[in-house]
Order: structure tokens, then C-alpha cells, then sequence
């Protein structure tokens, strides 16, 4: 009897350490696991459209309110509302505490707080030091100086960030985005992204430079020159090749083979780059410089002034696209994406991305320094 | 003279296996609070759909007519350009109703070039061989037949490569069939750490991560400079992760190419996929350390990392040996003379870091996929544990013998499926998804097909 008083004690205790695995596996046993998203398709402006289509659910689902008028609809949706007027002017200093759609334009004065989103079917423009959840508008839309966007902005026509306006999320444009000094976001994606001063004469489409050091090096280079050592150059097959060490070549570059170097990596102005080069280290890219391929660095990087680029560029640590860099490409758009800050200055077209773990920020660039 | 003898080996023997699995915990606790840290430096994410080089996706097929429409049918409806696409469907001696399905599928989309093998070496390294040779891709992606690819997954898949240092791209599998068995359930514990953690956090900390095979892709160029796959490894994908390594390429790891897998769920099943890794892992381990420990292009912490991702199957026999060296020690009585409290604050200590590794680890990753069931299933895992430790210790036992005494060894075997066709596309994996559009293909599809208002 004491026997099996204790075999059940022992048992029971033993059972104990596995009781809420039991449960666990009682819960999951016969289920199949449904954590996927397999219809997932990443989208840029996916904040603006999503929204979008849901208030349009909302809109055709919720009771409208008696109290309703021709110029102004009240749609009750559980405990939130959602006006809806053909157009309208808000006066500095009103407040908004529930979800606003304007089915014309819409402007607003200095110091407004929407609480809610506010979606705009024409053009908008909102003044000063505003406070806004999250906008969408399928017109254009100016952003005045100083507001602040906690979530995200989606505009179909061209998109203007005034100086200093904050937003906390993605800002999107099917058509163009101005990114005045100041101004700063997680992300920018639009056909063309610009900063302030913007003048286009300069940009070179394709230039040749006075080459001084090539990668892969000519066959009669045996001697290390200008920073490069040609002993350090390892072919890894396939075409690409591994610079052992740091690169810091005091002359314009050269580089027709994909590149990986193995620290550091710094070139002098009008360098050219035809194929995709990664440095494990900082990346520091000479004036007037062109990139064809992809640039990653493990570390910061920083792009000259009147740099080109055609590809992607990816930093482990900030960056710095100085005065006059442009990105674009044929066919596909181009992306500069880094853990740091991203730091953009005067006319900077990027056709395509700008993106940071931390925050995009325009910077004005003294006026001397602009050509 | 004998019992002496028998206690200070037992003593050693507990000293090495002990300082052993040591490093191993010491390694799991790197990766799981490494995994716990914010900041991921190494994100592609943001890249994705903007890198599209042509890319040719590989599907070795054997026998598999109850799932070869599901896997075609979701690579086509994937949002990746189809001008820059290509599928070849490796269709390896089926003799079911696999040829017809793929045939259909190539009438209905040009950029579906099949590959009907017919003869030769058996086994997917050996199709993937020939297949290759005819694949027009910069990029090679390759999927098994029973898994099914997201819509996303190609772009994702793909991003990484804009990096020329990246030689192989790996995504993450997860099991579906977690309530088929509780074996499955557990093993589903067992993949989330394993990619979720390890491979994550290999990746974030610059060492390389392991090429699985499936759900991950191969630079084509890179491929061709280390000589291929091998067919005569039985693990084709960690043989391919060391060449690529040993030549100064990476890995790398995409944590959100997601796709689902199925695990098994009955042990007969699991014993034989776990030799099978043993096996060639284990293989790859002999192969490759002479060479690594001499690579020019590895850091010594590489190497280190590389070398304890080979030899990690070492550590089941590592943990018999120590359990037959304490029982001695216990039932001898001339080894009773050790005082004992030293002894039981060492085996404490190490029973509380050692063993917490791996539930640490695991524990992480139940925290990052917020799986709370996942967490509560863990100590079951200790089922997994002791059976695992049993099948890898025959595995090698297996394999040491055929190695000293030149035996024949395991060949390669496809790993038993249960699924039937009803996960693909229609079924429930997809949720009512649609395919992607021409427009979600094109060069700017990145932005939402419909435009505002529509």
C-alpha cells in the first residue's frame, strides 16, 4: 500500500513538470500551423492602400447618422466616427479627433492636430508645426514646416516635405517627393526623390575617368601604387575577386570586376565602378564619381559630391549622399537603404528609395558649396 | 590495478565531454541572446524587389504528381518578372503521373522549361548536376517538390545577392503539420531555433549561414567556381556551403523567405533523415577542416564557428560517454572517496548552464515568433532530445565503420511525405490569395497594382 501511495506521489510529481506541455501539445494536436502569410507581396505604399481600401469597406458598411447633411456625412463605426465633406478649409489651431475624408481639396492652417487619419481626395496642403496621425491623399500634398506625422503619408501627385516636418513611418508617391532641409522620415519611395536647390545641368551620364588604378589589375602591375598592393588581389572564381585588407587608393579607380574588399575601402574623384563592390568596412566614394553596380559596406558610407548611381546602395552604419549625387537606372528603380542615419544633401535626385533603421534626413548644404 | 585505471579514464572521459559541450552551450547562448538583441545591421529587407536579376528556380521532382501542380501553380502566381524568370521542373525517373503534370504546366508558360531525367545516378544531387548545366539564371533557386513558395518569396530570396560576396542565399522553413504527431510538434521547436536563432544570429555576427538546400538559392557564377554540387555527398547543401566558404563566399540568411515544410512525424521516418545528415555532415567534417583551419580568407573566429557547425553532431556521443563514465564512477565504490559537495556544486553548475542552453535558445525564438505554445511544448523536448541523441550515436556509429572498415554506407534516400494536394494554391496554406498581377511583376511593382481611388 505504501508502495504504490508513493509510485502515484512520484509519478504525480513527475507529471507535474510536464503538465502545461501536455496542455500545450493537447491544444496544437491535429492542427496545422497557419503563421504565413504565403500571399504576402511586399509593397512600398502598402499604409496608404491598405488604409484606402478599408475606409472604403467602412464607408459602405457603417450607418450614417441622421444628423447628417449634404455638405458634411457622419458615419458611426463602433465607438470612432468618419466625416465626410466635398472640401474644406480648417482655420489654424482646429482640432480633429475623428477620421476626416475630403472628397475635394483640402487646407488646413498652422498648428492643426488631426488625431485620427485624415484621407484627402484632391489636393492638399497643411500648414505649420501640424500634427497629423497619418495621411492619404490622391492629389498632391505640400506638408508645411515643422509638422509631424506619427505614422505614415501616401500621396499619388508630387509630395512636398517642408523644412523640418517629422514623419515617424514610410512616406510614399507615385509621382515625386521634394525632401526639403530638415525634414526627416523612416523611408521615401517615389519615382523621383529631390532636395532642395535642384538643377540637373550637371548631371553626367557617362564619364572617363583618367584611370590610375584598375581592378583586376593589368598583368604587368607587380608593384603596390597609390594605396593599391596588387599582391593583396585574390580571385575568387566566378569572376569576382577579394581584396585582402583595406583599399585606400589615392587615385581615380577603376574596378571591372565584382569586387569584395576585405576592410576599408576609399577611392579618389571620378572613379568608376562597372560592377558590384562590397567593402566589410567604411566606404568613402571620390566626387564625380560612377557606380553601375550595387555598393555595400559593412560600415558607414559616404558618396562624393555629383556621384551617380545605378544600383543599390546598402551601409551596416550611416550614410551620406553629398551635393549633386544622383541614382537612377533603366527599368528598375534604385534604393539606398542604411542601418544608421541616412543623411541626403542639396540636389539629390534618387529615382527610387531612400531608406534607414534609423532616420532619413535632409541637410541643407551651405549655398558656397553648390556649383 | 584495473579499477584505478578505469576511474581516472572516467574522470578524463567526464573532464572532455564536459568542456566539450561546454562550447556548444557557450554557442547557443551566444545566438540566443545575440537573436534578442534590436538591431538586425544586416537587413535586406529593405532591398527587397529592387535587385531582379534573372533567375532560374530548380524543383527536383520523384514521383511527386500529388504535389507538382501545388508547387508549379505557386511559383507562377509569385510576383517576381517573368521576363527574368525561369522554372525547371527536374523531373528525376518519375514513374507516376509527375511528367504529365510539368508537361501541362510548360504548354501553359514558356518560361517552364522541364527536364525529364531518364537515366543515370539516382538522387537530387545527381539531377541537380545536369539540371544546372542547362539553367540560364544569374541567380539559382531551389525548392523540393512538397514545399510551398509564398508569393514574395522570389524577391526576397533574390536580395541578398546584390551583395557579390553572397555565393548562397538561405530562407526559413517552417513546418505545417505541427499537430500531426507530437514528434512533429517538437521538431517544429527544433527548426525555429535552428533558423530563427542560429542562422539568424550566424548572419548578424559575419560568420556564414548553412545552405539548406531548399527554400534558398546559389550564385550561379560561384557555383561553377567551386566545381558544382557533389553528387557524391549526401548532403549536397552543406558540402556547397563549405566550398563556397573555402573560396571567400557567404551565406547568407533571410529569416522572412518564409516556407512551409512538412516534418516528419513518425520516428522510422525522422531516424533515417537524421543519418542522413549525420552522415554527410559528418562527412563534410573530414572533407573540409584541414582546409578551413588554412583558409586565408577566414578569421579565426570563422573558423572556429565552422568547425563547431561540422562537428556538432559529436555532441550526442559526447553526452553518452559522459553518462557511461558518471555511472561508473557511481557504482565502483573506490571511486567514492571524492568529496562530495565539490562534486555535486560542479554537476549543479553545469546542469543549470550547460543544459538551459538549448531551452534559452529555443526560448528566444518562441519569444521573436510570439508562439506561446511553443514555449509551454519545451520540456517534451526532452523526448526529442533522448531520441535524437540515440539515432545520431548509431548514425555515426554507422558511419565510422563504414569509414575504417570500407563498408558501403547509407545511399540517398527521399525523406517520406504524407501530404496531399490539398495545400497548394487552393487549399488552405493560401487563404484565398491571388496570383500576382502583371502590374505587381512589372518594374515598378512595388507600388499597390490599383491606383488610388480606383
Amino acid at each position: 500500500m505504501t508502495f504504490l501511495f508513493f509510485s502515484f506521489v512520484f509519478f504525480a510529481l513527475f507529471y507535474m513538470h510536464f503538465a502545461l506541455a501536455h496542455r500545450a501539445w493537447l491544444m496544437i494536436r491535429g492542427k496545422q500551423s497557419a503563421e504565413l502569410d504565403m500571399g504576402y507581396v511586399r509593397l512600398e505604399d502598402f499604409f496608404g492602400q491598405s488604409f484606402r481600401a478599408k475606409l472604403s469597406g467602412w464607408l459602405k458598411t457603417a450607418p450614417q447618422q441622421a444628423s447628417s447633411t449634404a455638405a458634411l456625412r457622419v458615419f458611426d463605426r463602433g465607438n470612432e466616427r468618419i466625416f465626410v465633406a466635398h472640401g474644406a478649409s480648417y482655420p489654424a489651431g482646429r482640432r480633429e479627433t475623428e477620421v476626416l475624408v475630403i472628397e475635394g481639396d483640402f487646407t488646413c492652417g498652422g498648428d492643426c492636430s488631426f488625431e485620427r487619419e485624415l484621407m484627402v481626395k484632391g489636393d492638399c496642403a497643411i500648414g505649420a508645426d501640424t500634427h497629423l496621425q497619418a495621411v492619404a491623399v490622391d492629389g498632391s500634398l505640400n506638408l508645411g514646416e515643422g509638422a509631424h506625422v506619427r505614422r505614415w503619408v501616401d500621396a499619388a501627385k508630387h509630395l512636398t516635405l517642408g523644412p523640418d516636418v517629422q514623419v515617424e513611418s514610410r512616406v510614399t508617391s507615385r509621382s515625386s517627393i521634394e525632401f526639403l532641409p530638415g525634414a526627416k522620415a523612416l523611408s521615401l519611395f517615389a519615382s523621383e526623390i529631390f532636395t532642395e536647390g535642384r538643377h540637373d545641368a550637371k548631371l553626367r551620364v557617362e564619364i572617363a575617368p583618367a584611370v590610375i588604378v584598375q581592378i583586376p589589375h593589368p598583368a604587368s602591375m607587380k608593384e603596390p601604387a597609390h594605396g593599391y598592393d596588387p599582391a593583396k588581389l585574390h580571385a575568387m572564381g566566378g569572376g569576382t575577386y577579394l581584396y585582402d585588407g583595406a583599399l585606400r587608393v589615392s587615385a581615380p579607380l577603376h574596378v571591372t570586376a565584382p569586387l569584395v574588399v576585405r576592410g576599408e575601402l576609399s577611392c579618389e574623384q571620378e572613379s568608376l565602378f562597372e560592377k558590384d563592390v562590397k567593402a566589410q568596412g567604411d566606404v568613402e566614394i571620390g566626387a564625380a564619381s560612377m557606380l553601375k553596380g550595387n555598393l555595400i559596406a559593412g560600415g558607414a558610407m559616404k558618396l562624393g559630391p555629383n556621384t551617380y548611381f545605378q544600383g543599390l546602395l546598402h551601409a551596416g552604419g550611416a550614410m551620406r549622399l553629398a551635393r549633386g549625387v544622383r541614382g537612377l537606372r533603366e527599368k528598375l528603380p534604385v534604393a539606398a537603404y542604411a542601418a544608421g542615419d541616412l543623411i541626403v544633401e542639396s540636389n539629390v535626385v534618387v529615382n527610387g528609395k531612400l531608406a534607414s533603421a534609423r532616420v532619413v534626413k535632409a541637410l541643407s548644404t551651405p549655398v558656397a558649396w553648390l556649383e | 590495478m584495473a579499477v584505478p585505471l578505469l576511474i581516472a579514464l572516467s574522470y578524463v572521459v567526464i573532464a572532455f565531454s564536459v568542456a566539450f559541450l561546454l562550447i556548444y552551450a557557450i554557442r547557443h547562448y551566444v545566438f540566443g541572446f545575440s537573436r534578442l538583441r534590436i538591431e538586425v545591421p544586416k537587413d535586406v529587407m529593405e532591398l527587397t524587389g529592387f535587385h531582379m536579376p534573372r533567375v532560374t528556380v530548380l524543383v527536383p521532382m520523384h514521383n511527386e504528381e500529388r504535389v507538382a501542380a501545388d508547387i508549379l501553380q505557386a511559383l507562377v502566381d509569385c510576383d517576381y518578372d517573368w521576363d527574368k524568370l525561369e522554372i525547371i521542373p527536374v523531373n528525376d525517373r518519375s514513374t507516376d503521373n509527375t511528367r504529365s503534370i510539368v508537361d501541362g504546366f510548360a504548354r501553359k508558360f514558356p518560361f517552364i522549361h522541364p527536364y525529364h531525367r531518364t537515366e543515370g545516378a539516382g538522387g537530387k544531387p545527381a539531377a541537380l548536376v545536369e539540371a544546372c548545366e542547362r539553367a540560364a539564371g544569374e541567380i539559382l533557386i531551389l525548392f523540393d517538390a512538397d514545399y510551398v513558395p509564398g508569393r514574395a518569396i522570389l524577391k526576397m530570396l533574390v536580395a541578398p545577392f546584390a551583395d557579390p560576396e553572397t555565393g548562397a542565399v538561405m530562407g526559413r522553413v517552417v513546418p505545417h503539420n505541427i499537430g500531426d504527431s507530437l514528434l512533429a510538434g517538437l521538431l517544429s521547436l527544433e527548426r525555429s531555433a535552428g533558423y530563427q536563432a542560429a542562422r539568424q544570429s550566424r548572419y548578424n555576427l559575419g560568420f556564414t549561414a548553412q545552405f539548406g538546400g531548399t527554400v534558398g538559392g546559389v550564385r550561379a557564377s560561384a557555383l561553377q567556381a567551386v566545381g558544382g554540387w557533389n553528387p557524391e555527398s549526401l548532403t549536397e547543401d552543406t558540402d556547397l556551403t563549405f566550398a563556397l566558404l573555402l573560396n571567400g563566399w557567404k551565406t547568407a540568411y533571410v529569416n522572412r523567405a518564409e516556407c512551409f515544410e512538412e516534418v516528419p512525424r513518425s520516428w522510422s521516418v525522422r531516424k533515417r533523415q537524421l543519418s542522413r545528415w549525420v552522415t554527410g555532415h559528418t562527412e563534410c567534417l573530414h572533407n573540409y577542416w584541414p582546409e578551413l583551419m588554412r583558409s586565408r580568407f577566414l578569421t579565426g573566429w570563422e573558423k572556429l564557428d565552422a568547425v563547431l557547425l561540422l562537428a556538432m553532431y559529436w555532441t550526442a556521443p559526447m553526452v553518452v560517454l559522459g553518462w557511461i563514465a558518471s555511472l561508473l564512477l557511481f557504482f565502483i565504490p573506490e571511486a567514492h572517496q571524492t568529496p562530495l559537495l565539490p562534486l555535486a556544486l560542479a554537476f549543479l553548475g553545469y546542469q543549470l548552464f550547460a543544459n538551459q542552453a538549448t531551452f534559452l535558445e529555443i526560448g528566444a525564438v518562441a519569444l521573436l515568433d510570439g508562439t506561446r505554445v511553443g514555449t509551454l511544448l519545451m520540456p517534451l523536448n526532452l523526448l526529442n532530445f533522448f531520441a535524437n541523441t540515440g539515432a545520431i550515436c548509431n548514425a555515426l556509429r554507422k558511419y565510422y565503420w563504414n569509414r575504417f572498415w570500407g563498408s558501403g554506407g547509407d545511399g540517398w534516400y527521399k525523406t517520406h511525405r504524407t501530404r496531399l494536394s490539398n495545400g497548394g494554391p487552393n487549399g488552405h496554406f493560401f487563404g484565398g490569395a491571388h496570383a500576382a498581377s502583371a502590374a505587381e511583376r512589372s518594374a515598378w511593382g512595388l507600388y499597390h497594382a490599383q491606383a488610388p481611388g480606383d
